[in-house]
C-alpha cells in the first residue's frame, strides 16, 4: 500500500495543482504534497517491513503480459527517499522565485515526481517504460516553459535525445519479452532469462543507451550542460539531483542482472568511456566561467565515476554507488541553491564578475565552503564515503584487467574537482569586490534553513553513513549474486 | 449488414433532406440522428443481433474484425460530425449533399472492410473513393480544390485500373473471386503479378510510399474539413481492407510479399517523417504525418498476427480521434502555418491542453492511445521476426516527435497572437471527450480490443 | 497460364496502343491545310470559334441521359427470366425502378433538368 501511495500522492497532488489558480495556495499545496510524500517514504523505510506494505501488484494490460506491480526494495528505498527529501528542499529553497502560471509549474513538478517514483518502484518493464516517459514529458514542459533565453532549442535537444534512446530501450525490453517463456514483462521473468552471448551484447546496447544518455556517460552528455544552464533552477535541481539517478538505477535494475555476460564483456568499454568522461568533464569544468555550467560538468564527472563503478562488479563498489547516489543528490541540490542565490542577488552567474562576497555574507560563505568540500569529497563529508568506497571498488575489481589504471585516472578527478571547485569558491567569495557585489546581503529565511538541513546531512552522513549502508546492504548481496559472471560461466 | 444498410439508406435520406427540411439546423440534426442510429444498429450486430438477413452468397462476411472497425469508423465519423459539421456546411451551397456523400463513404467502408470476394473489395473501394473525389472538389470556387479533385480522380482511377487488372489476373490464376485461396507448392506467376498489382493499388489508396505523391497536394487542396475525414477514417478503412486482403487472400503466399511490404513500410516511414519535418504549414505537416502513420500501420500488414489485428483497430481509433481533433481546431484557425499557432496556449489554455494530448498521442508518448497502438505494431513486428524494421520504426517515431512538438512549442513557448474563431462550449467539451477517450484507451486498450473476442 | 502468357499480354497491350499511333503515322499523307483544321459539326460550316464557352446544361443532360439509358439495359436480361423467377422478379425490378426514380427525383429537385 505504501508503495502505491508513494506514487499516487504526487500524481493526484499534481493534477489538482492545475486547478489551483492562486499563487500562494498552489505553492503551499505543492509543498504539502511533497512533505506528505516524504513522510510516506520515511514510513516505508523505517516502520513498514511486511511484504504487503512493500509490494503492490494489480492486473493491468494482462493481454500484453504486463501488470501494474510496484516494489520497494533496498535500491528503491534509497532513491525514493532521495526523491522525497529533495522535493520539499527544492520547493522551500525556490519559494521566492516567481513563475508565470505557477499552478502549471508546480503541477508539472509534482507529475515529474510521480514519474520518478514510478521509475524507481516499477518491477514490470512496460510499466517502467511508462513511468520513464511520464517523468520526461513534464520535465520537457518545465524546462521549455520557464527556462532561460535559449530554452526552446536546448530542451528540445534534450527531449529528442532522451526520447530516441528510450524508444530503443523499448525495443530492447520488447525483445526480452519475446525471449521469456511465459511472455511476460515482469522483472522476475527477465531475471530468469538465459540468453546467448551475442543476443546479450546487443540487448545490452539497446538498453544501456537509454541509461547512458540519461546519466549522461561520455559521449552522450552533450545535451546536459545546455539543459542545466537553460532550465529554471527548480527543474535543474530535479534533473541533476534525481533524474540522472534514473540512468544509474536503470543500469542496476534492468541491465546488469538481465544481461550479466554482456555487462561483463562490455564492462571495459563502458568503464573506459566513463573514465574518459570523468577527466574530460573535469577539464572542461575548470575552464567554465558560468557557474551553472561548471556544476553541470562537475556532475558529469561524478556520475562518470558511478557508471565506471557499476561495471567493476564489487560489493564495496556497489555500496559506494548506492550511498553516492543519495549523497550526490543532496550535495548538488545544495550547490544549485547557492547558484540560485547568487544569480538572484547579483543577476549574473559569471564567476569573473563576482568576488568578495564572503565579507558581507558570512553565512553564505560558510555554507558554500562546506558544500564545496563535499563536492571535492573531502573526508568528513558524505561524498568522501561514497567516492572512497567506489575507488576501492574499482581497485579491487576482478572483472577488468585495467582496474589499477582506471582507479588512478578516476582519482585524478578528485584533484581536478579541487581545482575547479576551489577556483569557483575563491572567485565568488574572496578577492576584490566587483561593482556587482558591492551591496551584497547575506542570506536568511528559507534558503538558509534548507542549506543548513543539507549541510547537516552532509556532515552526518559523512561521519555516520551506516543508516544508508544498511538500507542497501541486502540488495547489493542479491545483485552480486545475480551478476556474478564466474558463477554463470560455471553453469 | 446493419451498418451497411443503415448508412446507405441514410445517404439517400440525406440526399432528399434539403428538399424536405427547410433549414440547415434540422438537416444537421437529422444527419447526427441517422449516424447515431447506424452506430446503435452496428452495436446490435456486434452483440449478435442482425436486423436483416440477406444472402450475400458468401461475398460479404461480417466478422468481429469488420464490425468492430465499422464501429470505430462510425464513432470517429460521429466525433467528426459533432466537431466539424458546421464547417462542412460552410464549404458550399449543397450542405445536405455533403452529409449524404459521407454516408455513402461509410457504406463503402463497411463493404471494403467485410469483403469475402475480390469484386466486393473493388466495389467497396470505389464506393468510398468516388464520393471523396466529389468532396475534394466541393469548394467549387477554389482553384486549388479543383486541382486537388482532378489530381485525385486521375490518380485514383489509375490505381483502380491497376486493381482491376490485378483482380483479373488473380481470377485467371485461381478461377475464383472468393478470397481464401490455397496454392500448391509452386505459386503461379499470374497470382504473384496480381498480388503485386493489388499491393500497388492498395498502397496508393492508403498513401504508402512510393505511391504517396498525390497525398500532400490533395490533402492540402481539399477543404480542410474534408481532409480531416479523408486522412483519418477513410485511410484507416483502406488499411482494414488491405489487412483483410493480405491476411485472407495472400496469407498462404506470405513469403512472396513479406519483404516487399516490409520495404514499403520502411520507405513510407522514412519519406513521411523526413518530409514532414520541413513543412511550414500545419495542414501539410498533418498530410505528411498521415503518410508516416501509414508506415506504422503497414507494419500490421507486415506481421499479420492477432496482435497486429488488435493493434490496427486501436491504431485506427487512436490516430483518427487525434487527427480529427487537431483538424477541428485547425479549421477554425486563421493562419494554418506553425507561426499561426504562436501564443495559442495563452489565449485558449483549455484547447491547447487538449491539442497537447492529441499531439502526444500521435507522437506515441505513453499514457495515450497512440503509444499503445504503436507498441502493438512494434510487438507484432518483432514477433514477425524483424527486429531491424522495429528499430527503424522507433527511430522514425523519434523523428516524428520533432514536428509534433514543434506545434507544442508554437502554442506554449512562443509569443504571438493566434486567432481562432467560433469555439463554442459544446465544441470544447466534445474535444475534451475525445482527449479523454485517447487517454482512456492509452491506459485500458482492452476496452476496445476485447470487442474482437467477446 | 504462366509467365509467358503474362508477358504476351503485356506485349499485346503495348503493341495495340503503340501500333495504332505508329500505323497512323505511317499512312498519314501529311497534308495540312486550313480546311482540315476546321471544327467539324454535322457537315455544316462553323460560324464562330469553337472555343467559346457553352452551357454546362448540355453535360448535365448528356450525363443524366446516359445514366438512365444504361440502367435501362438491365431491364432486358430481366425480361428474359421474369417468367421463370416469378413474383420475386417483379418485386425486385420494382425496387430497381424505385431506386432509379429516386435518382431522377433528386436530379429534378436539384434543378438539373431545368434549362438555363
Amino acid at each position: 500500500m505504501i508503495v502505491l501511495l508513494l506514487f499516487l500522492v504526487p500524481l493526484i497532488g499534481g493534477f489538482l495543482s492545475f486547478f489551483i489558480k492562486n499563487d500562494k495556495t498552489v505553492r503551499t499545496w505543492a509543498l504539502l504534497t511533497s512533505v506528505i510524500t516524504l513522510l510516506i517514504s520515511i514510513a516505508g523505510n523505517t516502520f513498514a517491513h511486511s511484504p504487503g506494505q512493500l509490494h503492490f501488484s494489480s492486473s493491468w494490460l494482462g493481454s500484453l503480459g504486463s501488470s501494474f506491480s510496484l516494489q520497494l526494495d533496498g535500491l528503491s528505498q534509497i532513491l525514493c527517499l532521495l526523491t522525497a527529501i529533495s522535493y520539499p528542499l527544492i520547493l522551500v529553497s525556490t519559494w521566492r522565485s516567481s513563475y508565470k502560471t505557477a499552478n502549471n509549474f508546480f503541477a508539472l513538478m509534482l507529475l515529474t515526481q510521480a514519474g520518478l517514483m514510478g521509475v524507481f518502484l516499477a518491477t514490470d518493464a512496460l510499466l517502467f517504460y511508462f513511468f520513464w516517459e511520464l517523468a520526461l514529458v513534464p520535465m520537457y514542459f518545465l524546462c521549455s516553459g520557464w527556462g532561460g533565453e535559449r530554452r526552446i532549442p536546448v530542451t528540445f535537444k534534450f527531449f529528442i535525445y532522451t526520447f530516441t534512446a528510450s524508444v530503443l530501450m523499448l525495443i530492447g525490453l520488447l525483445y526480452l519479452y519475446f525471449q521469456t517463456p511465459d511472455r511476460s514483462f515482469s522483472l522476475q521473468s527477465f531475471y530468469a532469462l538465459k540468453l546467448s552471448n551475442d543476443t546479450q551484447s546487443w540487448v545490452f546496447w539497446l538498453l544501456f543507451l537509454a541509461f547512458a544518455v540519461k546519466m549522461p556517460v561520455f559521449p552522450f552528455h552533450t545535451w546536459q550542460p545546455d539543459t542545466y544552464e537553460q532550465s529554471p533552477t527548480a527543474a535543474t535541481m530535479v534533473l541533476s539531483a534525481i533524474m540522472v539517478k534514473m540512468g544509474v538505477y536503470g543500469v542496476i535494475r534492468w541491465v546488469l542482472p538481465v544481461v550479466p555476460i554482456a555487462a561483463y564483456s562490455w564492462g571495459d568499454v563502458v568503464m573506459s568511456l566513463s573514465v574518459i568522461g570523468i577527466i574530460y568533464a573535469s577539464i572542461i569544468a575548470i575552464q567554465q566561467d558560468d557557474f551553472k555550467r561548471l556544476i553541470a560538468y562537475s556532475s558529469i564527472a561524478h556520475i562518470g565515476l558511478m557508471s565506471a563503478t557499476l561495471f567493476a562488479e564489487t560489493k564495496i563498489g556497489y555500496q559506494g554507488v548506492m550511498v553516492q547516489m543519495f549523497n550526490h543528490g543532496i550535495n548538488i541540490l545544495g550547490l544549485w541553491i547557492i547558484v540560485e542565490l547568487i544569480e538572484r542577488q547579483f543577476g549574473t552567474r559569471k564567476l569573473s564578475q563576482l568576488g568578495g562576497v564572503a565579507q558581507k555574507a558570512p553565512a553564505l560563505a560558510i555554507l558554500f565552503v562546506i558544500l564545496a568540500f563535499a563536492n571535492i569529497s573531502l573526508p568528513l563529508t558524505n561524498a568522501f564515503i561514497g567516492e572512497f568506497l567506489m575507488f576501492s571498488g574499482i581497485w579491487s575489481s576482478t572483472v577488468t584487467h585495467y582496474n589499477i589504471l582506471f582507479t588512478v585516472l578516476a582519482i585524478l578527478s578528485i584533484i581536478l574537482a579541487a581545482v575547479y571547485t576551489l577556483t569557483a569558491v575563491q572567485k565568488v567569495l574572496y578577492g576584490p569586490e566587483s561593482s556587482i557585489t558591492e551591496g551584497t546581503k547575506d542570506i536568511h529565511g528559507n534558503e538558509k534553513m534548507v542549506l543548513w538541513v543539507i549541510v547537516i546531512m552532509v556532515v552526518v552522513f559523512g561521519v555516520y553513513p551506516q543508516p544508508l549502508l544498511r538500507i542497501t546492504d541486502g540488495f547489493v548481496d542479491l545483485l552480486l549474486n545475480k551478476i556474478n559472471v564466474a558463477h554463470l560461466f560455471v553453469k | 449488414m446493419n451498418a451497411l444498410i443503415f448508412s446507405a439508406v441514410s445517404g439517400v435520406i440525406m440526399m432528399f433532406s434539403s428538399f424536405l427540411l427547410n433549414n440547415k439546423n434540422s438537416v444537421r440534426v437529422l444527419a447526427h440522428v441517422l449516424l447515431l442510429a447506424t452506430i446503435i444498429a452496428n452495436i446490435f450486430e456486434l452483440r449478435g443481433i442482425s436486423f436483416f438477413h440477406i444472402d450475400t452468397r458468401g461475398m460479404l462476411e461480417f466478422d468481429r474484425f469488420a464490425l468492430l472497425f465499422t464501429l470505430v469508423a462510425n464513432v470517429c465519423t460521429f466525433a467528426f460530425f459533432l466537431l466539424s459539421s458546421r464547417d462542412l456546411e460552410k464549404i458550399g451551397n449543397h450542405y445536405s449533399d455533403y452529409f449524404s456523400l459521407l454516408f455513402f463513404i461509410l457504406a463503402g467502408i463497411v463493404v471494403s472492410s467485410s469483403f469475402k470476394s475480390l469484386l466486393m473489395l473493388f466495389l467497396g473501394i470505389e464506393i468510398l473513393s468516388i464520393p471523396l473525389y466529389i468532396l475534394t472538389g466541393s469548394d467549387k470556387r477554389n482553384l486549388k480544390s479543383n486541382e486537388a479533385s482532378l489530381k485525385y480522380f486521375l490518380m485514383g482511377s489509375f490505381s483502380t485500373g491497376l486493381m482491376l487488372m490485378g483482380i483479373a489476373l488473380i481470377y485467371g490464376a485461381t478461377g475464383t473471386f472468393q478470397t481464401g485461396i490455397t496454392v500448391a507448392e509452386k505459386v503461379p506467376v499470374l497470382l504473384i503479378t496480381g498480388m503485386m498489382l493489388l499491393l500497388f493499388s492498395m498502397s496508393f489508396k492508403v498513401s504508402a510510399a512510393p505511391f504517396h505523391f498525390w497525398t500532400p497536394d490533395v490533402y492540402d487542396g481539399a477543404p480542410t474539413v474534408v481532409t480531416s475525414f479523408m486522412a483519418t477514417v477513410v485511410k484507416a478503412a483502406g488499411f482494414i481492407a488491405f489487412m483483410r486482403l493480405f491476411a485472407e487472400e495472400f496469407g498462404s503466399i506470405r513469403p512472396e510479399w513479406k519483404l516487399l511490404v516490409g520495404i514499403v513500410a520502411a520507405v513510407t516511414l522514412f519519406i513521411g517523417n523526413i518530409t514532414a519535418v520541413f513543412q511550414q504549414s500545419v495542414k501539410r505537416m498533418l498530410a505528411y504525418s498521415s503518410i508516416s502513420q501509414a508506415g506504422f500501420m503497414m507494419l500490421a500488414i507486415y506481421s499479420l498476427s492477432n496482435d497486429a489485428k488488435e493493434g490496427l483497430i486501436l491504431y485506427a481509433a487512436a490516430y483518427s480521434l487525434a487527427t480529427i481533433g487537431i483538424f477541428a481546431v485547425l479549421v477554425r484557425m486563421k493562419d494554418y502555418t506553425f507561426e499561426g499557432f504562436n501564443g495559442f496556449a495563452k489565449q485558449q489554455p483549455f484547447l491547447a491542453g487538449i491539442l497537447v494530448v492529441f499531439l502526444l498521442s500521435l507522437a506515441g508518448i505513453p499514457l495515450t492511445a497512440g503509444f499503445l497502438s504503436k507498441f502493438y505494431m512494434l510487438k507484432a513486428t518483432i514477433d514477425g521476426g524483424s527486429l531491424a524494421l522495429a528499430i527503424f520504426a522507433v527511430l522514425m517515431a523519434a523523428v516524428s516527435v520533432y514536428y509534433y512538438f514543434r506545434l507544442i512549442q508554437s502554442m506554449y513557448f512562443k509569443t504571438g497572437n493566434a486567432t481562432i474563431s467560433g469555439t463554442t462550449t459544446g465544441f470544447k467539451y466534445t474535444l475534451a471527450a475525445l482527449a479523454g477517450i485517447t487517454i482512456l484507451l492509452g491506459i485500458f486498450p482492452n476496452l476496445l480490443t476485447n470487442w474482437l473476442y467477446f | 497460364m504462366g509467365p509467358i502468357s503474362l508477358i504476351a499480354l503485356t506485349l499485346a497491350a503495348l503493341l495495340f496502343s503503340a501500333g495504332g499511333i505508329l500505323v497512323g503515322k505511317l499512312f498519314n499523307k501529311g497534308s495540312k491545310n486550313l480546311q482540315k483544321g476546321e471544327a467539324y459539326e454535322c457537315g455544316i460550316p462553323t460560324k464562330t470559334s469553337p472555343w467559346h464557352q457553352f452551357n454546362v446544361g448540355y453535360y448535365l443532360f448528356a450525363l443524366l441521359f446516359l445514366i438512365f439509358d444504361v440502367e435501362l439495359v438491365f431491364l432486358y436480361p430481366w425480361a428474359v427470366v421474369v417468367k421463370k423467377v416469378g413474383v420475386t422478379a417483379l418485386v425486385e425490378i420494382m425496387v430497381f425502378i424505385f431506386i432509379l426514380f429516386m435518382g431522377f427525383l433528386y436530379a429534378h429537385k436539384k434543378g438539373a433538368l431545368k434549362w438555363m
